[in-house]
C-alpha cells in the first residue's frame, strides 16, 4: 500500500468534523497521529484542506443533536448552531424549486451562520463599548452590518424593524413559527417584543425563566409553552 | 412555504413580523462572544432577520456559481469557493476549507517530501 508508512489508508473512511478535525473511523492504532503526518489534527498542513471521506455524505458524528448544540454540558462557542431544519428551510426557499442541497452543505451553512452572528456581534459590541454603553442596541447592529460589507442589508432591515414594531403595537401578540427540535423551552419570552418592554432585560447568564415581562396587552408566564391569541 | 398560527391564518415566512429562526438560540450565539453583556430586543430581531438574509444570500450565490458543475445541487464545494470569489464571504474562509480526498492529499505530501529530501527517499511503494 503506497501510504502504509504514513499510517493512512485512503480507502478507509474518515469522519470529517465541522471544525475541520478528522478522525479515523475504525479502531485500529495505526498512525493517524497528527504528529506523524506533521499536522495538528485540525486543518491539514499549510495548504488548508480538510479530509473528505470516501462517501462524503455528511458523516455521522458531526452534530450530536439535530438541533445543533454539540454538547449539553458546557457549550463550546463553536458548538452553538441554529437548528439545521430552520437553516435548511431558508436555503431551500432561496434556490430554485428544482434545486437540491447536499447534507454537508446544510451543515456547513449552519456553521457559517454562527460565524456570521458572532462576526456581527463582536463588531457591534466593540462599538458599544467605545461609546461606553453596556447594551447592544439596534443601531450597533446596523452599524456593524455596514462596516462589515452588509451595507445592502441596512435599509431593508430598518424597514423590517419598523413593520415589526408596528405589528406589535397593533396586535395582542404573535406566535412564532414553530422551530424544530429547539429544546431550550424559553421561547415564550421571545414573543414579548413590544414597545413597552424596558430594554436589555436579558441577563448576563442568559437565563430567561425568571424574567416576567409585563405589557399592557398580556402577561407572560414562564413555563407555559405557547400562547395563542385569536 | 407557510405555516399556520393559532388562529389558522396562514403565515408567510417572508412576513416581516416573523423571524423563522429561534430568537433564543440567536441570543445564545451572540452572548458567546466575549464582552457581550446585554442585548436589546431590537438588536436581537435585527440580527435574526439579517441572518435569514445572509443564509438566502449565501445559498443563492453559491448555487448560482455552482450550476454547471453538479447541476441543480448545492454542494459543500460550492460554498467553499465563495470566500475566494466574493469579498463579503471572506470572513468564512477559515471555516470553509476545501475538501480533498485522502489519497490526493497523501500524494501531495509525498511530492513535498520528495521535493524536500531531494533524492526521493522511498517511503512508499509505487502503484
Amino acid at each position: 500500500m503506497p501510504s502504509s508508512a504514513l499510517g493512512l489508508v485512503p480507502s478507509q473512511p474518515f469522519s470529517v468534523q465541522p471544525n475541520g478535525r478528522f478522525e479515523k473511523m475504525d479502531g485500529d492504532n495505526s498512525t493517524t497521529d497528527a504528529s506523524q503526518l506533521g499536522i495538528a489534527g485540525d486543518y491539514i498542513g499549510g495548504s488548508h484542506y480538510v479530509l473528505q471521506s470516501q462517501e462524503d455524505d455528511g458523516d455521522d458524528g458531526m452534530n450530536d443533536n439535530e438541533d445543533g448544540i454539540g454538547s449539553k454540558d458546557g457549550f463550546r462557542e463553536q458548538d452553538i448552531y441554529l437548528p439545521i431544519a430552520n437553516v435548511a428551510r431558508i436555503m431551500k426557499n432561496a434556490i430554485p424549486p428544482t434545486g437540491k442541497i447536499a447534507k454537508d452543505a446544510k451543515e456547513c451553512v449552519q456553521e457559517c451562520v454562527s460565524e456570521f452572528i458572532s462576526f456581527i456581534t463582536s463588531e457591534a459590541s466593540e462599538r458599544c463599548h467605545q461609546e461606553k454603553r453596556k447594551t447592544i442596541n439596534g443601531e450597533d447592529i446596523l452599524f456593524a452590518m455596514s462596516t462589515l460589507g452588509f451595507d445592502s442589508y441596512v435599509e431593508p432591515l430598518k424597514l423590517y424593524l419598523q413593520k415589526f414594531r408596528e405589528a406589535m403595537k397593533g396586535e395582542k401578540g404573535i406566535v412564532t413559527s414553530v422551530t424544530v427540535a429547539d429544546g431550550l423551552g424559553d421561547e415564550l419570552t421571545d414573543e414579548s417584543f413590544t414597545n413597552q418592554l424596558p430594554a436589555g432585560l436579558i441577563t448576563a447568564d442568559g437565563q430567561q425563566q425568571n424574567v416576567m415581562v409585563y405589557t399592557t396587552s398580556y402577561q407572560q408566564i414562564s413555563g407555559v409553552q405557547q400562547i395563542q391569541f385569536s | 412555504m407557510a405555516g399556520k398560527d393559532g388562529s389558522g391564518k396562514m403565515l408567510d415566512f417572508t412576513d416581516s413580523r416573523q423571524v423563522s429562526l429561534p430568537i433564543s438560540r440567536v441570543k445564545l450565539i451572540m452572548k458567546s462572544s466575549p464582552d457581550v453583556s446585554n442585548i436589546n430586543q431590537d438588536a436581537l430581531f435585527l440580527t435574526a432577520k439579517a441572518t435569514e438574509l445572509f443564509v438566502q444570500y449565501l445559498a443563492t450565490y453559491s448555487y448560482k456559481k455552482g450550476t454547471g458543475r453538479e447541476t441543480k445541487c448545492l454542494t459543500y464545494g460550492d460554498l467553499a469557493r465563495s470566500p475566494e470569489e466574493c469579498d463579503t464571504f471572506q470572513f468564512l474562509a477559515d471555516i470553509l476549507p476545501k475538501k480533498i480526498l485522502a489519497r490526493d492529499y497523501l500524494k501531495l505530501l509525498e511530492e513535498e517530501e520528495k521535493g524536500d529530501e531531494g533524492d526521493g527517499e522511498e517511503s512508499d511503494d509505487s502503484d
